[in-house]
């Protein structure tokens, strides 16, 4: 076994070991924690393929940015747990002779007899001054550039759903907007209300006024 | 290595993307104005929506070649098929904005975000259609996704709606990662992300890959479930009953042809060679889908949700023209497919045109004794629920009619009779809503809306629906002619 | 000549849609102007493609318009207009005006006027599409049009409970007849390919020899299969025993419906039709023999029937019946110039004896029962004469029309060899004695004797208004005069040239032509053969019975009471139809209804499939829980399945 595949075996065990406790750990900040841990494993699996860029983006913006709200959120909102994991168990010996299943199944057509490297071969090696960056640079923009700007507007509508779902005003909310305040006149404030003078209990005028 | 970056790059020829690029910065463009706009003048993005479809439509129309035209390094093509179904999805689209606009407003529902998100829908659809890479397909069909479940989450007062939302969303996003997951089995085995390369590839003696009968179900998952073929049509019901019934007509039209071009563009243009697998897959899910969508409609009391039901049996149908694998099958579907989505267009219309403030007429008590109180709509929700049937002379006879020939040409002739079959069980439910309109007393004698232009197109809807079953064969002409060249 | 034709059929179409569907905005005086122009114009035109024709103009037959092509077959509208077309064309709209005119006075005080007219013009309509037609397709629309219509004005009274029973009768039986038909065109359609009259008769030698089972181990030659089968549709529409019944029944339609339809021209349509396909019925002897012998039990035994009627239309109807046997006998004996030419002799004068009767029955206010009448001559002198020439017609008096037509029929029967010629030939003679019977008992208890109507009626007795008294006037004259003048080119100057094919062996006319010299002749001729005598001695009988010893009939009946009785129900087919087919299907139907429909169908099938479904739908339903893990769990498990059967397949 060369290093490197010993380097390979590690981080594969550690991946598959922190995505097994994301779902099965009841705390959901050790959950969070555990997909930062699969999140950097999976980036040293990139780095093991040439692939730094990809592997140091993935750190940057899930670990660094999304894993971060994450958190926060999780700790913000400090849900109960008990009730959503009551099933769990009652489910379980399902899901595991389902997942069994899967896996005999996905080992039996994507088994190394299929997909080993003796059918796909190594990728091959590229030289110290190489750039993944730049490589990526390159065609993103020129070939792919078609699939880029649909790219961009899935970010776009996913833009425009968040702040269309979010942003409202709250009918409830005691906000002030200074800029209404300032905007208000006295038609706006003032009515006049012209209040009928004192009646007497005579037939003739109450039947008017009404 | 500046050799890279320098190699001789071609800047791709973008005409036959002029339509796909006039929505998007069109979309973009009415995303501002809407932000300036008073809510007084918020007609305007409709109106300007409206001329964004119909300046698409003159684009896709001038543009049309018979020929073919990849651009953008091969990721993108305009055929025949594609361009025929963007303007049939431009114009349900635009029928759907017309229909919607006085459900909407009446819901407090009338806001910029409705019309962008539609169009950025739209465009989606129109990158499925014309997705010549695996890439492209995938991604159309995020965006379109993507729009789908905010429209669906845009009705934030209402606990149904949002509930509808999530559930499209964590059961789009499974499907989503299904279908990639295959795809990437694909392209592992391939080492191509073009479809026709891919086709090529997979027709050799690489088509004898086991891993590629895991990559065929793993797709096929995929697109069964954004089909909504059975069992991966739970959301079906759930969610065209939870939405605003504006948004069900939106999902429960367009969206099926760009399922359709899905169809197509993966399974007969990059997997034909993979037919021995696919074709019994998806035998199944058909059968499945006639049974489960004609029966279980039987048991709802609910239009929207009948509908759905009946949307996941025509899916059934649909397939069983891409079941056969030929050409004429394929053309059988396209034809199915465009027939449908006029036909529920117009149901879904009618729904929306009963409703007022604060009832939605989507209960089928509230189409008891429509013919009444309107004669003319109940003739027309008449024909569309004849034609759903497959009733002669109605479009939806032919529709049915040219896909189970199809099949029999297949030599599939057992399946052809379970489709009748079904279709029969399928006819005791559209036909009760006519006995509702026709024998029944109605229920409440509260006006009916005006309507307006919505009353004239949804009446123009349910008698093309008469015409074209009457003279099917030029568009008939149509959807074979898309297939007739490439084979 | 192409739109001459055209416009000979649209004319009183354009007629019948004006007046059917604006008959409302339209005064009856526009109505009946109308329809009385486009049958006018008709016949103009017909008489003007008559001396075409006649004058030696090319054959037309030619499409019209194509109404679809499939499968190699063309369905088109065509026309074909020879000289059995042309003397058709006329006839057909010669009688349909006389008619149009008389409805003028007969249907005066009737609510249903502009209907009426609208009726019989789309009945001149139809029955020209038929007999113009060079195709089969178009010959079945024409059939079943001429059919609707006769359906439409036998009803046309439709309170009255016996006239909707009548039209009932008269679509069922002809229903079975069409059958037939139906079936025949079919078999052409599939052993020629085509429904090209032109393309059939071409091809049709070329089928003699070829048989096909019918039933295991019964090879029948195909021809003979056609021939029969369009024959039983002939049945049908023609009234030969045993699908007569609905004739005498449709007597419940107003008279001029009688005159026209019922005995001018729609039940001459099965005679028309034989005739036209004479180059298919020569090819099958089996088929001749056939005609023949129905033809001619049909002559004989309905005539019998006519003996003990009351009713003066319905006699005139048995009367029909037997005269269309007689043109049937003509047809088998394969004189089809003889059976065409009797068709339109017939046409003549028994229109008029309708109308006269018709007149009769306005006259005495809608009475029909002979036994109230009688002594009319001397109220009704008109009609009493031209009454008196369509009898003599009728029966065959030397000279007048119906006698050298019936004379040529009975005499190419004597000539002919064909099988059960001989029974034929004796039924026909037998015939001429019991027409005569007949014919001259309605016209005695008619005109003459002892007046038996009410008072009542007497006092209002008169002559019939113009428009009544001139169409017959104008019927009698052919009635005398179109025997003398056509007999000669008609029968045996081959006047009809290519229309008709006689093989050389059936040619009985021809044979009979030798020994003609004339009508002159024929008419001295007949003077001393026995048809003749035998005439004179059914009028005798008539005369003795019913004026100089009325009451011998009464004796006779006592008598002979099994054979009156059997006469008087009319062989006892009626009560037989409505014993087996009438009661028998009610009953059958009744059966099916209660053990198949409402137990096993609507039980077992229909609703039990229904609530099996529905209470699938019911469980199926709750399969949909609404639980978002649920769904997601149910994908997984529907890949897992789908996984598992394609990895193992």
């Amino acid at each position: 076994m060369s290093a490197e595949q010993a380097i390979f075996y590690f981080f594969s065990a550690v991946l598959v070991g922190a995505g097994a406790a994301v779902v099965t750990v009841r705390n959901p900040v050790h959950a969070a924690l555990f997909l930062v841990l699969a999140f950097f494993t999976s980036a040293a699996l990139w780095l093991l393929l040439e692939a730094e860029f990809l592997a140091v983006t993935l750190v940057l913006v899930y670990v660094g940015a999304v894993m971060v709200l994450f958190l926060f959120v999780v700790m913000m909102l400090d849900i109960n747990l008990v009730p959503l994991r009551e099933g769990f168990i009652r489910y379980l010996p399902v899901g595991v002779v389902v997942a069994v299943l899967m896996f005999v199944e996905m080992a039996l057509v994507v088994g190394s007899s299929y997909f080993g490297l003796e059918r796909f071969g190594s990728p091959p090696r590229h030289p110290a001054d190489y750039s993944n960056t730049k490589e990526l640079g390159g065609v993103l923009y020129t070939e792919y550039v078609y699939p880029f700007e649909i790219a961009a507007a899935v970010l776009v509508v996913a833009i425009i759903a968040a702040i269309a779902l979010t942003l409202r005003r709250r009918p409830d909310s005691k906000r002030q907007d200074p800029a209404r305040q300032v905007r208000v006149r006295r038609e706006g404030r003032v009515r006049l209300v012209s209040l009928p003078a004192a009646r007497r209990p005579a037939q003739g005028e109450g039947s008017s006024e009404s | 290595m500046e050799a890279v970056a320098s190699m001789a790059f071609q800047v791709p020829d973008m005409t036959p993307a002029l339509p796909e690029i006039f929505v998007l910065t069109m979309a973009c463009i009415i995303l501002v104005v809407d932000v300036f706009l008073p809510e007084r003048r918020r007609a305007l993005t409709y109106l300007l929506s409206l001329a964004t479809l119909a300046g698409a439509g003159i684009l896709t129309l001038a543009l049309h070649e018979a020929e073919p035209r990849v651009t953008f390094g091969g990721s993108f093509v305009a055929d025949t098929m594609a361009d025929v179904l963007k303007v049939f999805i431009y114009l349900v689209v635009a029928t759907v904005f017309v229909y919607s606009r006085r459900y909407l407003a009446e819901r407090g529902l009338f806001r910029g975000e409705f019309f962008t998100l539609g169009l950025f829908a739209v465009l989606g659809m129109m990158v499925m259609v014309s997705a010549r890479s695996l890439l492209t397909l995938y991604l159309g069909l995020e965006l379109l996704s993507l729009s789908l479940y905010a429209m669906v989450a845009l009705q934030r007062d209402s606990a149904r709606a949002a509930e509808a939302a999530m559930k499209y969303f964590v059961l789009g996003a499974l499907a989503s990662g299904i279908l990639l997951y295959g795809m990437s089995v694909l392209y592992g085995v391939a080492g191509t992300l073009d479809l026709a390369e891919l086709g090529a590839q997979l027709s050799g003696p690489a088509a004898r890959d086991p891993a590629l009968v895991y990559a065929t179900v793993f797709v096929l998952v995929g697109l069964g479930f954004k089909l909504g073929a059975v069992p991966f049509h739970m959301w079906v019901p759930d969610i065209y009953h939870g939405s605003a019934t504006a948004v069900t007509v939106f999902i429960g039209t367009a969206p099926k042809m760009a399922g359709f071009a899905l169809l197509i563009r993966l399974l007969a243009e990059g997997m034909q060679g993979l037919h021995v697998h696919w074709g019994q897959l998806l035998i199944v899910l058909a059968v499945l889908s006639m049974a489960v969508g004609n029966v279980v409609a039987i048991a709802q009391r609910n239009l929207k949700r009948m509908l759905a039901y009946s949307a996941i049996a025509h899916a059934g149908y649909l397939l069983l023209g891409i079941v056969t694998g030929s050409a004429e099958g394929y053309a059988a579907s396209m034809f199915y497919v465009i027939v449908y989505a006029i036909m529920s267009l117009g149901a879904f219309g009618m729904i929306l045109l009963l409703s007022r403030q604060g009832f939605e007429a989507d209960h089928l008590e509230d189409f008891k004794g429509l013919n009444e109180r309107s004669p003319w709509l109940a003739f027309i929700m008449a024909v569309l629920m004849f034609s759903m049937a497959g009733i002669p002379p109605f479009l939806g006879f032919w529709a049915k009619f040219t896909v189970l020939q199809a099949v029999v040409r297949a030599e599939l002739v057992w399946l052809a009779v379970v489709g009748v079959v079904f279709a029969i069980v399928g006819a005791y439910y559209y036909l009760r809503v006519v006995k509702l309109m026709y024998f029944d007393r109605p229920q409440g004698s509260a006006p009916l809306p005006a309507g307006g232009e919505a009353r004239f197109l949804v009446s123009v809807n349910g008698l093309a629906v008469l015409l074209l079953g009457i003279y099917p064969t030029g568009l008939m002409a149509l959807c074979a002619g898309s297939f007739a060249a490439g084979g | 000549m192409k739109s001459v034709y055209v416009g000979i059929v649209l004319a009183p179409l354009l007629g019948t849609i004006v007046t059917g569907l604006l008959g409302r905005w339209l005064s009856r005086e526009a109505v009946h102007r109308i329809c009385i122009g486009g049958v006018a114009l008709s016949l103009i035109l017909s008489l003007v493609a008559f001396f075409h024709v006649v004058g030696g103009g090319e054959t037309f037959n030619e499409p019209i318009y194509r109404w679809m092509f499939s499968d190699g077959i063309s369905f088109e509208i065509g026309f074909l207009v020879d000289r059995l077309t042309a003397l058709m064309i006329v006839v057909v709209n010669f009688v349909s005006l006389m008619v149009h005119i008389y409805t003028i006075g007969y249907m005066h005080d009737d609510p249903g006027y502009k209907r009426f007219f609208s009726y019989i013009s789309l009945f001149t309509f139809s029955m020209l599409m038929l007999v113009m037609s060079n195709n089969f397709l178009q010959l079945f629309f024409g059939w079943e049009a001429v059919g609707l219509v006769s359906y439409l004005l036998i009803g046309f009274w439709y309170q009255r409970e016996s006239a909707i029973y009548a039209n009932m009768k008269a679509f069922l039986v002809n229903r079975v007849g069409d059958f037939g038909f139906l079936l025949g065109i079919a078999a052409i359609l599939m052993y020629f390919n085509s429904l090209d009259y032109a393309d059939v008769f071409r091809a049709a030698p070329l089928l003699q020899d070829v048989t096909v089972e019918v039933i295991p181990g019964l090879e029948w030659s195909v021809i003979t299969l056609i021939c029969i089968l369009l024959f039983i549709g002939a049945m049908g529409k023609s009234a030969q025993v045993p699908l007569h019944v609905w004739l005498p029944d449709s007597m419940e339609g107003p008279t001029p419906i009688s005159a026209l339809i019922h005995a001018a021209t729609m039940v001459t349509a099965g005679v028309f039709m034989v005739a036209r396909m004479s180059p298919l019925y020569e090819l099958s002897e089996t088929a001749l023999s056939v005609v023949l012998v129905i033809g001619a039990l049909t002559a004989f035994f309905m005539g019998l029937v006519g003996i003990v009627q009351h009713d003066i239309k319905r006699v005139v109807a048995y009367s029909t019946l037997s005269q269309l046997g007689y043109m049937m006998v003509g047809l088998g004996a394969s004189a089809y110039a003889a059976g065409i030419f009797h068709l339109m002799t017939h046409a003549f004068f028994k229109a008029l004896m309708f109308l006269a009767a018709g007149s009769v029955i306005i006259a005495l206010h809608h009475e029909q029962d002979m036994r109230k009448m009688g002594g009319l001559k001397r109220y009704m002198p008109v009609t009493y004469w031209t009454m008196l020439i369509g009898c003599l017609a009728l029966i065959g008096f030397p000279g007048l029309s119906g006698f050298f037509s019936k004379d040529a029929i009975i005499e190419a029967v004597g000539e002919s060899e064909i099988p059960g010629a001989g029974l034929a030939y004796l039924l026909v003679l037998l015939g001429v004695f019991v027409t005569a019977l007949y014919t001259f008992r309605m016209f005695f208890l008619t005109f003459h004797g002892e007046e038996r109507m009410d008072p009542h009626a007497r006092e209002h007795l008169h002559e019939s208004p113009a428009v009544v008294t001139v169409p017959l006037v104008l019927l009698a004259v052919p009635a005398v005069l179109v025997g003398w003048l056509t007999v000669e080119p008609l029968l045996f100057g081959g006047w009809f040239g290519e229309a008709i094919r006689v093989a050389a062996e059936h040619d009985v006319l021809a044979r009979m032509g030798e020994g003609f010299h004339g009508a002159l002749s024929m008419v001295l001729h007949g003077l001393l053969a026995p048809p003749f005598w035998l005439a004179m001695a059914g009028v005798a009988t008539a005369w003795y019975a019913y004026l100089k010893r009325p009451e011998l009939p009464e004796l006779a009946k006592e008598r002979a009471g099994v054979l009156y009785r059997v006469l008087v129900n009319k062989y006892g087919f009626d009560d037989f139809n409505q014993a087996v087919f009438g009661d028998g299907s009610v009953r059958l139907g009744r059966g099916l209804w209660q053990v198949g429909d409402v137990t096993v169908i609507d039980g077992v099938m229909v609703n039990g499939t229904a609530r099996g479904v529905g209470r699938l739908a019911v469980v199926m339903r709750l399969l949909q829980s609404g639980y978002l893990y649920h769904y997601a769990f149910a994908m997984i498990i529907g890949l897992l399945v789908l996984l598992s059967w394609a990895v193992a397949a």
